[in-house]
């Protein structure tokens, strides 16, 4: 299961424009019914909408009739695509030749799971597509009608709505970013009643050949609209950050936020990442016997029940929040609406940064804690000599 | 199990009692239910001692035993043999110090004597959890397999081959002798003429115990100590495809070295020049007797300059000086009149009988030249000529040949046989040594060593004896009919807990972990992990553990300390 | 080789490492040394180069191996008298000096010092501190067992036979002033020679002001000097008690006197430099060196980082002379100028030269030594570690300079030697 493509940074300068006259969702339903009825993949894994509700869900398309319900963006995240990913393909070699579309953050989660080795991307055409956010799933299960009509409004305008999720509200890598994750992508962006196919790969590239697109027309609109759109989201996003790193200063102040915590686990269970087969949390390794928390209890003054509500987020933060793509799963899944979501995604901002590292970002970067370079974190182990590099550098 | 602890509390002499009230301990853990004996006793290490608690843990029918006295350094050992010997599993044992980390540093004496009781009182907590571990014994195979002909690699075969010993040598050119075969004579007051590495290739040949593989390469190694498991390829054109399984007790890597291109930095001039010759090609010249300039004609001026590569590369590749002042003697010797001058930055002359030589050499009229750079060499008319800076003054001189010597650096054998094998090299390139100091020859794979230039510059007698060096450590670890007893405090995983994430395997420095492709887990090979318990940390969801660490022992133990 | 018995004589770190590979092989290994305590020079060090790992650390799991493996017999305070026989069947003679102490009994408790009467200088500290009649060389210093010096002991040596100071302190029995020297006659099958170097005696070279200004050090003083367990504790200072604001070491000392270049000067020198500068970051040091000796792979690397901290300074000439209570270094660089620099101390780096006792030794095993003193090798390029005896072998410094790994590799050669002998 490892990732044997060497994919090598591209800088697509074209791209394929196709005309959207009827609707953006079709056209891009398009684009991979030809895929499937060209024999270029075998399937095709899609949201779909279940029929006769109002539910989502993935599903493994092999039958050119369920494009009908297909979706490619709905306007909930339901399971996160990674997750939808790797829970078919982590046991042994993928036989058929599927292609992928999901939200970036989703491909990003799929880029992570692949250095930890819980799915083969070797047959895997990962598509990925302009993505204006998702709206929360409580609201969304609350009242679908109303929820459906302010995703569309807010997704044709490409908003930064305050009714989308809080991840998507504050999230800067909507669209294609500088590096090896996805195959394809698929440009909303910049033109009216158009979509723009990218190749951000040989694979990819592959792909758009093997369909007939040659990339021949200009990616100048959609570049242009993206990055004005990504400087407005980047904003957000900071304002976000500092004010969630005020909030939290005070260690009082982060365990504030985890009060309402129930210990039901579903944030693990929704996280795309957390991929232990039994959580650390719910293992008999931390089971003592009852003289040994009643004596804690009187040690503390009091004890909390169940234990290690608060250190369970703590625990799992350590474990993963370097690989935290932001997809704010884990907010949608909560029962008691604790900001979840949004203190991964401040915490791993902050832990990525330490470590240069973007999460899903290229294939080949090794995750940071199983990758050693001579050189790191000078400034605890050769606080002397690292004052001097950093001025060397300076200079 | 009903456990029956018996907790011995030592005096080592007036150190321990001086400072902790030890009747107080004794009475403190007398009280507590899992406890079966307290004693104390003057000095448990003495063969009284030692005799005295052999007894009473026969007499009490003890199943854990604690021993509060000195650093488990000097007497766990000591300890555990006597339980043994008592019918005790060495492993449910625990040794407390209260000497160096109680007694001998807390002067008051309430103090020492509560930290004690804490201590003994945590060592009693964990040792019920310890698991009777259990030492294996593996069978193992004697047989060495060298992959190197040098003199390196030659030197290994001949002092490892025996009537109950094989050596495999492998080699991947199609003759034995490496660079020393090469030369054109080594240095002549170390000894001997170049004939001898002629006649230890022949000895090898002729040694029924050593089977020799030219023109191949080694595809594959796993295993670990006494049993490795090797790939032997063939590279000759007719024979592409032949493949050999082998089964060794060791590695010795011998890879040797390979030169500085000259070509990289055009302050050589070596491209330029056609009267510009590598020390190498030089040999050749000796060799073949004819030290002639490219239109045939005998050079009258030779310049022979030093430290091509070492600011480049970083370091003193340590053996040139000495070749330089073999070139001249020879120059000197066998061309009349002939001008050398020798253009050095420092002279490195390390061994005892180095210096004498270079003084002869003074003798004979050979011109020393110090720089602190060579900063160009050119073609001027027939001549050649060489500008260098020494004290921040330029200088120069003309010659009509010029012999520069680059310095050494890993061959491409030793790059490929690090990943291969998934050992560490150093910053230059050269295979990393286990401990600079005390462990020249060994790597962190046990069972795998390395020797000669392989590991870096060194001159004939050192890589001689680092051979030496590692056949002494083989033959003193793989002794036909002995047994290898693995190290027993080591990790296992928990294979239904285990997602095959793979990060144990990149922090494990022993290359003690693998992956099972078919069962999607990561694995544990107990012969070769030494217990470090870096994956047991790095594992998310705990599906490792330390055998005789676990979270279990260890969280009871700092619990009832900090009680 | 039948006979499964081997002589190491040095339990320095190329004996311990010999005995060590012989004993797990099987061999019964006799560990000949003439002092009271096992590790040779390298325990005198503080740091070793490049990794400036702590020496004492890095030797004490060998000395504790060597003092507790079955197949080892230590002989402490011993010295090999006689030798007669050939490869396989050497008979050795090996005189045994009471140490007074026993080595069983005595548990190290350092309670027998205080009471005893006499003091004098402590050679292993080069004299820079004071030790009783009854003593350990340092603290750490193993087998942790006090010897009494029968010259300077007043019972011992007649001037106040009735003093039994140590005797009534110790709680455990361990002093025997009856303990007589044993001779002890053994018949082994191979000879390993470790006998180490010493250092060239500096004193003879006027120029370097040694013993007439107070604050010229020589290498192994200022080892003492630095190290932890050491007459200071460690503590940077002159023999007054200054702190140290300036250093100047002098490499090559002895180098043309003796003929040879001892190989690891340059670099024990650029350690101590190393040293001084990360406790006093702003001292001012200079080294001065004739020829910069750096074969090592990382040699070259500490060489170019300390250069960017301390002033290098190629010589011609040089000398030191005192000046109103500090010392002044007058020296001719290597481009002719002449210079002077000012320095509160100055550390003279000498060659080493073979240990005392090597004349005795080479002539009772009947093995010769070369031009230089060290013990003879048969072929320089072949068997660098063979005497011209068959069955004896020269390892370490007894050989010629060397750094420790290189000592070690000829250990374990030596080892594989014997060892191969055996198959």
């Amino acid at each position: 299961m490892n990732n044997n493509q060497k994919e090598t940074k591209s800088n697509p300068k074209k791209g394929k424009t196709l005309p959207a006259e009827k609707s953006i969702k079709d056209a891009v339903l398009n684009i991979f019914k030809k895929a499937l009825a060209d024999n270029i993949v075998d399937a095709v894994l899609i949201p779909a909408k279940v029929p006769d509700t109002d539910a989502y869900s993935w599903i493994l398309l092999q039958d050119e009739s369920l494009f009908d319900i297909a979706d490619p963006l709905p306007p909930v995240m339901n399971v996160q695509g990674g997750r939808a990913l790797s829970s078919f393909s982590k046991n042994g070699e993928l036989d058929l030749k599927i292609a992928a579309l999901m939200r970036p953050c989703e491909v990003r989660a799929a880029v992570e799971l692949l250095k930890l080795h819980q799915v083969d991307l070797d047959n895997v055409t990962l598509v990925s597509i302009d993505c204006p956010g998702a709206m929360p799933l409580r609201d969304y299960m609350n009242d679908p009608k109303k929820i459906n009509d302010s995703f569309k409004k807010i997704s044709e305008q490409w908003e930064i709505s305050e009714s989308l999720r809080p991840a998507c509200q504050n999230c800067h890598r909507f669209s294609l970013m500088d590096g090896t994750g996805s195959d394809l992508h698929i440009g909303l962006l910049g033109e009216n009643k158009k979509v723009t196919l990218i190749s951000n790969s040989s694979t990819g590239r592959d792909v758009m050949d093997k369909l007939g697109f040659e990339p021949k027309d200009s990616l100048d609109k959609w570049k242009a609209t993206k990055e004005k759109l990504v400087k407005e989201k980047s904003k957000k996003r900071e304002s976000f950050l500092k004010e969630w790193q005020e909030k939290i200063k005070k260690t009082d102040g982060f365990f504030n936020e985890l009060n309402k915590c129930i210990n039901c686990h579903n944030c693990m269970n929704a996280c795309p990442i957390c991929y232990c087969q039994q959580c650390y949390f719910d293992s008999q390794t931390i089971n003592f016997k009852p003289e040994t928390y009643l004596q804690k209890s009187k040690e503390k003054g009091a004890l909390r029940f169940p234990l290690n509500t608060l250190l369970f987020h703590v625990g799992r933060m350590s474990h993963m929040v370097l690989s935290c793509v932001a997809c704010g799963a884990c907010e949608d899944a909560c029962p008691v609406s604790v900001p979840v979501g949004r203190l991964f995604s401040m915490v791993g901002d902050q832990t990525q940064k330490e470590f240069d590292y973007i999460p899903g970002l290229n294939r080949e970067d090794a995750l940071p804690l199983q990758d050693f370079k001579k050189d790191e974190f000078c400034e605890v182990e050769t606080p002397n000599e690292c004052e001097e590099k950093v001025t060397e550098e300076a200079k | 199990m009903n456990k029956k602890i018996g907790v011995y509390v030592c005096e080592c002499g007036p150190n321990i009692p001086e400072r902790i009230d030890i009747d107080k301990v004794i009475e403190e853990l007398s009280s507590m239910d899992e406890v079966k004996t307290v004693k104390k006793h003057s000095l448990l290490c003495s063969n009284d001692g030692k005799k005295f608690l052999k007894e009473d843990i026969e007499k009490e029918e003890l199943s854990h035993v604690v021993v509060a006295a000195c650093s488990p350094k000097d007497h766990e050992n000591t300890f555990m043999k006597v339980c043994e010997e008592a019918g005790v599993n060495p492993y449910l044992f625990q040794l407390v110090n209260i000497r160096e980390q109680c007694a001998w540093m807390i002067p008051d004496k309430d103090e020492a004597t509560s930290k004690a009781i804490k201590y003994i009182k945590a060592g009693i907590q964990r040792v019920m959890f310890h698991d009777a571990l259990k030492k294996k014994e593996l069978e193992i195979n004697v047989d060495v397999l060298v992959i190197g002909g040098g003199i390196s690699g030659i030197e290994a075969s001949l002092s490892l081959a025996g009537p109950n010993r094989k050596v495999y040598l492998v080699e991947k050119t199609d003759a034995l002798g490496g660079m020393a075969g090469k030369l054109s004579r080594i240095l002549p007051h170390q000894g001997t003429e170049m004939g001898i590495v002629k006649e230890k290739i022949e000895q090898v040949k002729n040694n029924e115990h050593i089977k020799v593989y030219t023109s191949s390469e080694v595809k594959e190694v796993r295993g670990f100590l006494g049993n490795f498991e090797a790939v032997i390829k063939s590279t000759q054109e007719n024979e592409e495809g032949t493949e050999e399984e082998i089964k060794t007790g060791a590695v010795v890597l011998a890879t040797g070295f390979d030169l500085f291109d000259l070509k990289e930095n055009p302050v050589y001039g070596y491209s330029e020049n056609e009267n510009v010759v590598s020390a190498l090609e030089f040999e050749d010249m000796i060799h073949s007797e004819k030290i002639e300039l490219k239109n045939g004609k005998k050079p009258k001026s030779v310049a022979l300059i030093h430290c091509a590569g070492r600011k480049e590369k970083g370091y003193c590749s340590k053996v040139c000086c000495m070749y330089n002042l073999k070139f001249a003697h020879y120059l000197k010797d066998n061309l009349p009149d002939v001008e050398v001058k020798e253009l050095y930055m420092d002279l490195c002359l390390p061994h005892k009988q180095d210096q004498s030589y270079f003084d002869k050499l003074k003798d004979k009229g050979v011109e020393f030249i110090r720089m602190d750079e060579l900063v160009k060499t050119k073609k001027s008319g027939d001549k050649i000529e060489v500008e260098y800076r020494n004290n921040d003054k330029k200088d120069k001189f003309s010659v009509d040949m010029v012999v520069t010597s680059p310095a050494m650096v890993p061959s491409k054998g030793t790059s490929h046989l690090a990943e291969l094998m998934n050992l560490p090299l150093d910053e230059s390139g050269f295979f990393k040594e286990l401990h600079e100091m005390l462990n020249p020859v060994a790597t962190p794979m046990e069972g795998v060593y390395i020797t000669g230039c392989a590991l870096g510059p060194r001159n004939i007698p050192e890589s001689i004896t680092q051979s030496h060096a590692t056949s002494g450590k083989i033959l003193s670890s793989l002794i036909p009919g002995r047994k290898v007893k693995p190290e027993v405090k080591v990790s296992e995983i928990k294979e239904d807990l285990c997602t095959g994430c793979q990060t144990c395997l990149s922090v494990c420095f022993y290359g003690a972990i693998s992956y099972d492709a078919f069962k999607g887990v990561s694995v544990v090979n107990e012969a070769i992990c030494r217990g470090c318990g870096s994956c047991v940390g790095s594992c998310p969801s705990g599906a490792i553990r330390s055998k005789h660490f676990t979270y279990y022992q260890l969280y009871l133990e700092v619990l009832e300390a900090l009680r | 080789m039948k006979n499964q018995n081997v002589l190491v004589i040095g339990s320095g770190v190329a004996g311990m490492e010999a005995s060590l590979i012989l004993a797990d092989a099987g061999l019964k290994v006799h560990l000949v040394e003439k002092d009271s305590l096992i590790g040779g020079q390298t325990i005198k060090f503080e740091e070793v180069y490049t990794n400036m790992e702590c020496a004492t650390c890095m030797l004490a799991p060998k000395q504790q191996e060597v003092l507790q493996h079955d197949n080892i017999t230590l002989y402490l305070l011993s010295e090999v008298k006689k030798t007669e026989g050939s490869a396989g069947e050497f008979k050795v003679q090996i005189e045994k000096k009471a140490r007074y102490v026993s080595l069983i009994n005595c548990i190290g408790c350092a309670a027998c010092f205080d009471p005893c009467p006499v003091s004098l200088d402590n050679e292993f500290e080069e004299g820079m501190s004071q030790k009783k009649a009854i003593a350990i060389a340092c603290p750490g210093a193993l087998p942790n067992v006090p010897a009494i010096d029968p010259e300077n002991c007043v019972r011992l040596n007649g001037k106040k036979k009735d003093c039994n100071a140590c005797e009534q302190a110790c709680g455990f029995g361990a002093i025997d002033f009856t303990e007589k020297n044993e001779t002890i006659n053994l018949e082994v099958g191979a000879v390993i020679v470790a006998t180490g170097f010493d250092q060239f005696d500096v004193s003879g070279l006027a120029q370097f002001g040694y013993g007439k200004h107070p604050n010229v050090y020589t290498a192994m003083e200022f080892e003492r000097l630095y190290a932890q367990n050491g007459p200071t504790e460690g503590k940077l200072t002159l023999r007054e008690e200054r702190p140290i604001k300036s250093a100047g070491i002098i490499h090559c000392i002895g180098r043309e006197e003796k003929g040879y270049c001892s190989g690891v000067c340059c670099m024990y020198s650029m350690k101590f430099a190393h040293f001084i500068k990360d406790k006093s970051p702003d001292a001012k040091i200079h080294e001065f060196h004739t020829d910069l000796c750096v074969p090592g792979k990382s040699h070259q690397k500490f060489y170019e980082e300390l250069s960017k901290k301390i002033d290098f300074i190629r010589y011609e000439d040089i000398e030191v002379k005192g000046k109103n209570g500090s010392l002044e270094i007058n020296f001719t660089s290597n481009n002719g100028k002449k210079n002077a620099v000012k320095s509160d101390m100055v550390i003279l780096s000498p060659a080493m030269i073979p240990s005392t006792g090597t004349e005795k030794l080479a002539k009772i095993l009947g093995i010769s030594q070369d031009s230089m003193g060290f013990f003879s090798t048969k072929d320089q390029n072949l068997s660098p570690i063979d005497s011209e005896k068959e069955g004896i072998f020269v390892i370490g410094c007894a050989e010629g300079p060397k750094d420790i790994p290189d000592s070690v590799s000829q250990a374990e050669a030596a080892a594989g030697r014997v060892l191969s002998l055996l198959q």
